[in-house]
C-alpha cells in the first residue's frame, strides 16, 4: 500500500486535499500501536504523521507541552522528564502523541489522572479537504468557542489528522510505589479502593490486586500501611509499572467501559482481565473474535456500555450511537469527499 | 413575525397556565443576564421535566421563535441574555437531585439545581463535586455546563467538563439524545465535551450525570502576604516550580483585600500589597511535606506573614473572604465589569501591570481577585453607571484588556464564556476556517439554528463557506449559525 509521509503541516494539507479531489481513501498512521481499534477500513493509501515530530513549545512553568502530532511518546517523555513532569498518559514509547489522542486511549492511571480528553487544550487538525484548523488555546484553562479538540479525541482519524497539540502535564512524582497483595477479585478490589486513600491505580485481576501509589514519600508509606491493614500480607515493588492491557497475552483484547459496579456482572465468567477499580474499564483477553466477544458485549450492552476491540480483530462492535444525524453531519462537514478511513468509525462513518 | 399569543397558550397547554410568562415585567427582568448586555425576551417558561423541555422547544419551533436556556442567570458573558423573538426557558424549577451512586461515583442531578445544593447533599458520603464556581451558592450545574464554569479548586481538579460524564440533551428537533454514558467512555464523538461550555447554543440540557470525586482526607489552607504585586506573583511561579500543585491557589490585590475585609472579617491583612490564598490537600503526610514546600517558595520572595488556619472554621473564614469579594466591592461602586482572560502563567505580572495601566489611563477603579495558578485572571472594573461617559471608557478599557490578554498569548475566556460581550473578539485568536469549522459543530446540532442563535460566534461565521469550498462538498444539511449583527435589539 502507499504510504504518504508528509514533513510539514502544508504537506498534510496538500495530501488530503488531493486525495479529496480525486476521492481516493486515505487512512491516517501514526505509531500503529493501537491500529487495530476501529472497524475494518479498506483504504487506498496511509498517510503517516511520524515525520512531524517537533517539539513547539515547553516550559515546565506552564505545565503545558506543545508537541506536533507525530512525536513519539519515547521522546515526549525524555523531553518531560528533564522538566521533571509527565504526560500520564501510559502507551507505548512508539506511540506517537496525535495517535494516542485519537483513540483516547485509556492510561491504567486513570482514577488520578483522569481520561486523555482532558489534558488536551489545544489541537490542529488537517481536514479531509485539507483545510487546518485550531482550537483551544494554550493555557491550561480555556473556554473559547466549541471544542473541536473534544471531537478529535477519540475520532479515529475520522475527520482529520492531528498534525499539532497542547497538551496539560504535570510534575513527576517525587516517590513512585506498586504494592501488590494476594487475593483477586472485583471484591478485593473494592476493599483495597475504599481503604487507600488517592492511589493513583487500583488494578483487579481474577489472582492479585496491583495498587500504584504516587507523591511524597511519606505520603506513599502511609499509604501503603492502609493497603497492608485492608488486605494482610502485601509485596512491594518499588518502580514497577502498573501494567495496562500489554500485560494480558491473549490475540484479542477488548476494552469494556462501564459503570464501575456494573464489572461484576460483566466479567462473570471470564478468566483472563484486568479491571481499573472507580473507574469502570476493563480490559478481557479472548482467544479471538467469536462467541465469547458477542456474549461479553451482550452483557456489557444490558449495563449501556461498550466494549470496543483494542488489540486483534473484533472492531467497535454496535453499541448504538447517540445523535447519529449529528454525527453524521460532522463527518459531512469535516470530511466532506468521505475519504478518510470509511466505515472505521461508530455508526459506520 | 412569531405569533406569541399562539405560543404562549400551547405552552400553557402544556406545562400549565402558571410556569408562562409574558407581563411587561416578566419580559424586562429576564431581558439580561450578569453581564452589561440587556436584550428582550418575547415568552418566559418554566419547564419541570424534560418532556417540558421538548415541549419548549417543539413550540418554538413551530412558531419561529429562538430558545435561548437560562439557569440562575448569573453568566457574566450575556449568554443568556435573549434577542429578538426569544423563548427564555428557564430551568430554575428543575431543582431536584434525582440519585446519589457513590458506588458508581455519580450523581444524576437536574439542571435547575444550585451547585452549592448538591454539595450540601453530598456531606458525609465521603464524595464531592469539585467544581466551585464563586457564584456556587446561587449558579445552577446546568448554568455551570452552559459555560464551562470553573472555580478556585478547578487548579488541580480540572474544570466542569471533566466532571460531567453524561446529559440529557433536548435538541433543536425536539429529540432528547443521552450524550456521553454512566460509564467512563461513550460510543460516538465526544458530544458531550460539545455541549459542555457551548453556552446553550446547541441544545437544552435537561439532566446532568456529574462525576464525584473521594473527598481528600487532609486539607491544609494558607494565607500569605508581601509587600509587591511581583513578589506575590513569583510565589505563584516558584510554587509551581517546586512540583506542588495546590488544590487552590488565589491572588488578591490590595484594592479588594480591603474591601472584602470591611466587609467579611476574615483577617486578611489590608496593609499588604497582595495575598495568595494557597489550598493544599490529600494525605496527611503529603499535605505536611507540601505546606513546607510552599512556605519554603514564599520566604524566596520575602514573604510578609504565613497564616496557616488551625480550623475548619478558620478555613471557612478565609474562603469567606476569597468568595465574597464580587459582593464587597459594591462599596466601591454600583455598578462593576468583571473581566475573565488567561494568560499564560510567566506573564502574570507582566499583564496586571499593563492591566492596572489601562485602567489608570481610564481614570477607572480597578480590583483584582483570581485564579493565580491556572493564569485566569478577573480585573473587576468598578464605576457608577450615572457618571457621563463612563460606559464608553469601561468599554474601551475591556476591549484593551482582553487585546493585553491575547498579545500575551492568552485565553479570551477562562470561565465566564464568550456568550455576546465577547464574541466580536473572537477573531483576535482563530482564523476564518477555524470560526467557520466551528460554526459546523454548531450547526451539526442545530441545522436551523434555533438554540440560542447569535452568542459566541462573531458575524460572518458560517459553517457554509466551510464545506461549499471544499471538493466536491454538498452543503445540504449544513446549517447556517450566524444571526443579523448583534448590537440590533440589544443594549448596554
Amino acid at each position: 500500500m502507499d504510504l504518504i509521509e508528509p514533513g510539514t503541516k502544508d504537506e498534510v494539507r496538500d495530501a488530503l486535499r488531493g486525495a479529496s479531489e480525486r476521492r481516493s481513501s486515505v487512512a491516517i498512521v501514526g505509531g500503529r500501536t493501537h491500529a487495530d481499534k476501529g472497524n475494518p477500513a479498506e483504504v487506498d493509501r496511509e498517510l503517516s504523521t511520524a515525520r512531524l515530530d517537533r517539539v513547539i513549545a515547553y516550559d515546565p512553568e506552564e505545565m503545558l507541552a506543545v508537541v506536533e502530532g507525530g512525536i513519539r511518546m519515547g521522546e515526549l517523555r525524555r523531553v518531560l522528564a528533564d522538566g521533571g513532569q509527565e504526560w500520564p498518559s501510559d502507551a507505548p514509547d512508539d506511540a506517537t502523541v496525535g495517535g494516542t489522542i485519537a483513540v483516547a486511549a485509556s492510561s491504567p492511571r486513570r482514577l488520578r489522572m483522569g481520561p486523555i480528553r482532558d489534558s488536551v487544550v489545544e489541537l490542529e487538525l488537517v481536514t479531509g479537504d485539507g483545510r487546518l484548523v485550531r482550537s483551544g488555546a494554550r493555557t491550561v484553562k480555556s473556554v473559547q468557542g466549541y471544542d473541536l479538540h473534544r471531537l478529535a479525541t477519540g475520532s479515529l482519524g475520522s475527520l482529520g489528522a492531528i498534525v499539532q497539540v497542547a497538551v496539560k502535564v504535570r510534575p513527576l512524582p517525587k516517590a513512585r510505589r506498586l504494592v501488590v497483595s494476594g487475593a483477586g477479585g472485583l471484591a478485593a478490589g473494592r476493599i483495597v479502593l475504599s481503604a487507600v486513600p488517592l492511589p493513583s491505580a487500583v488494578v483487579a485481576t481474577p489472582d492479585r490486586i496491583k495498587v500504584s501509589l504516587e507523591g511524597w514519600p511519606a505520603e506513599v508509606e502511609e499509604q501503603t500501611t492502609a493497603i497492608s491493614g485492608a488486605s494482610g500480607d502485601v509485596e512491594i515493588e518499588d518502580g514497577a509499572p502498573i501494567g495496562g492491557p500489554e500485560a494480558i497475552g491473549a490475540p484479542v483484547v477488548a476494552e469494556v467501559a462501564v459503570a464501575p459496579s456494573r464489572l461484576d456482572g460483566v466479567l462473570a465468567g471470564e478468566r483472563d482481565w484486568r479491571a481499573l477499580m472507580g473507574v469502570g474499564i476493563a480490559w478481557v483477553g479472548l482467544p479471538d473474535n467469536g462467541k465469547r466477544l458477542a456474549s461479553l458485549r451482550r452483557r456489557v450492552a444490558e449495563v449501556g456500555g461498550i466494549a470496543p476491540v483494542i488489540r486483534g480483530p473484533g472492531g467497535l462492535g454496535d453499541a448504538p450511537v447517540p445523535a447519529l444525524e449529528v454525527h453524521r453531519r460532522l463527518k459531512a462537514a469535516f470530511d466532506p469527499a468521505g475519504i478518510l478511513a470509511p466505515g472505521r468509525f461508530w455508526g459506520g462513518l | 413575525m412569531a405569533d406569541l399569543n399562539a405560543a404562549r397558550r400551547e405552552l400553557e397547554d402544556a406545562l400549565g397556565g402558571g410556569e408562562v410568562l409574558s407581563d411587561p415585567l416578566a419580559l424586562r427582568l429576564y431581558a439580561r443576564d450578569a453581564s452589561m448586555v440587556e436584550g428582550s425576551a418575547a415568552l418566559v417558561v418554566f419547564p419541570r421535566s424534560t418532556d417540558d423541555i421538548v415541549a419548549c422547544v417543539r413550540t418554538a419551533s413551530r412558531h419561529g421563535l429562538h430558545v435561548v436556556p437560562r439557569g440562575s442567570g448569573t453568566g457574566l458573558a450575556g449568554a443568556s441574555t435573549p434577542i429578538g423573538d426569544a423563548l427564555v426557558v428557564v430551568t430554575a424549577k428543575m431543582d431536584r437531585i434525582i440519585g446519589i451512586r457513590s458506588e458508581d461515583r455519580l450523581a444524576w442531578v437536574e439542571p435547575g439545581l444550585f451547585n452549592l445544593d448538591l454539595g450540601t447533599a453530598l456531606r458525609g458520603t465521603g464524595f464531592t463535586y469539585m467544581p466551585d464556581p464563586s457564584s456556587q451558592q446561587v449558579s445552577s450545574i446546568g448554568g455551570n455546563v452552559g459555560t464551562n464554569a470553573g472555580g478556585p479548586h478547578c487548579l488541580a481538579y480540572g474544570v466542569t467538563s471533566a466532571h460531567v460524564l453524561a446529559m440529557d440533551v433536548v435538541l433543536s428537533d425536539g429529540s432528547v439524545v443521552r450524550l456521553g454514558a454512566e460509564g467512563p467512555e461513550a460510543a460516538g464523538y465526544d458530544l458531550r465535551g460539545v455541549v459542555v461550555g457551548a453556552e446553550g447554543t446547541v441544545g437544552l440540557v435537561a439532566a446532568v450525570c456529574v462525576r464525584l470525586t473521594p473527598e481528600p482526607p487532609a486539607i491544609t489552607t494558607m494565607l500569605l502576604d508581601f509587600a509587591t504585586v511581583e513578589d506575590c506573583a513569583a510565589t505563584v511561579s516558584a510554587i509551581i516550580a517546586t512540583g506542588v500543585v495546590p488544590a487552590a491557589l488565589e491572588m488578591m490585590d490590595q484594592g479588594i483585600v480591603r474591601a472584602v475585609e470591611s466587609f467579611a472579617h476574615a483577617g486578611y491583612p489590608t496593609d499588604a500589597a497582595a495575598v495568595l490564598l494557597v489550598e493544599v490537600d490529600g494525605i496527611a503526610a503529603g499535605v505536611h511535606a507540601q505546606t513546607l514546600e510552599v512556605e519554603a517558595a514564599a520566604h524566596e520572595h520575602s514573604v510578609g506573614t504565613i497564616r496557616v488556619a488551625e480550623s475548619a472554621q478558620e478555613r471557612a473564614l478565609l474562603w469567606k473572604g476569597r468568595k465574597s469579594a464580587f459582593g464587597a466591592i459594591a462599596q466601591i461602586a454600583p455598578h462593576y465589569h468583571l473581566h475573565d482572560c488567561v494568560v499564560p502563567r510567566s506573564k502574570l505580572v507582566e499583564v496586571l501591570t499593563g492591566v492596572y495601566a489601562i485602567c489608570r489611563r481610564e481614570d477607572i477603579t480597578v480590583t483584582n481577585v483570581f485564579h493565580a495558578g491556572d493564569g485566569n485572571l478577573h480585573p473587576l472594573l468598578s464605576f457608577d453607571r450615572s457618571e457621563p461617559g463612563i460606559l464608553e471608557r469601561v468599554l474601551r478599557a475591556s476591549e484593551e484588556i482582553v487585546r493585553l490578554c491575547v498579545d500575551a498569548g492568552g485565553s479570551l475566556s477562562g470561565e465566564h464564556g464568550i456568550g455576546l460581550e465577547k464574541r466580536d473578539f473572537m477573531p483576535l485568536v482563530f482564523t476564518e476556517d477555524d470560526l467557520a469549522a466551528q460554526a459546523c459543530v454548531r450547526s451539526a446540532f442545530d441545522p436551523p439554528g434555533r438554540m440560542n442563535p447569535q452568542k459566541v460566534l462573531p458575524d460572518g461565521a458560517r459553517c457554509g463557506d466551510f464545506a461549499v469550498a471544499a471538493a466536491g462538498a454538498s452543503p445540504d444539511g449544513i446549517g447556517d449559525a450566524a444571526g443579523p449583527s448583534i448590537p440590533e435589539g440589544t443594549w448596554i
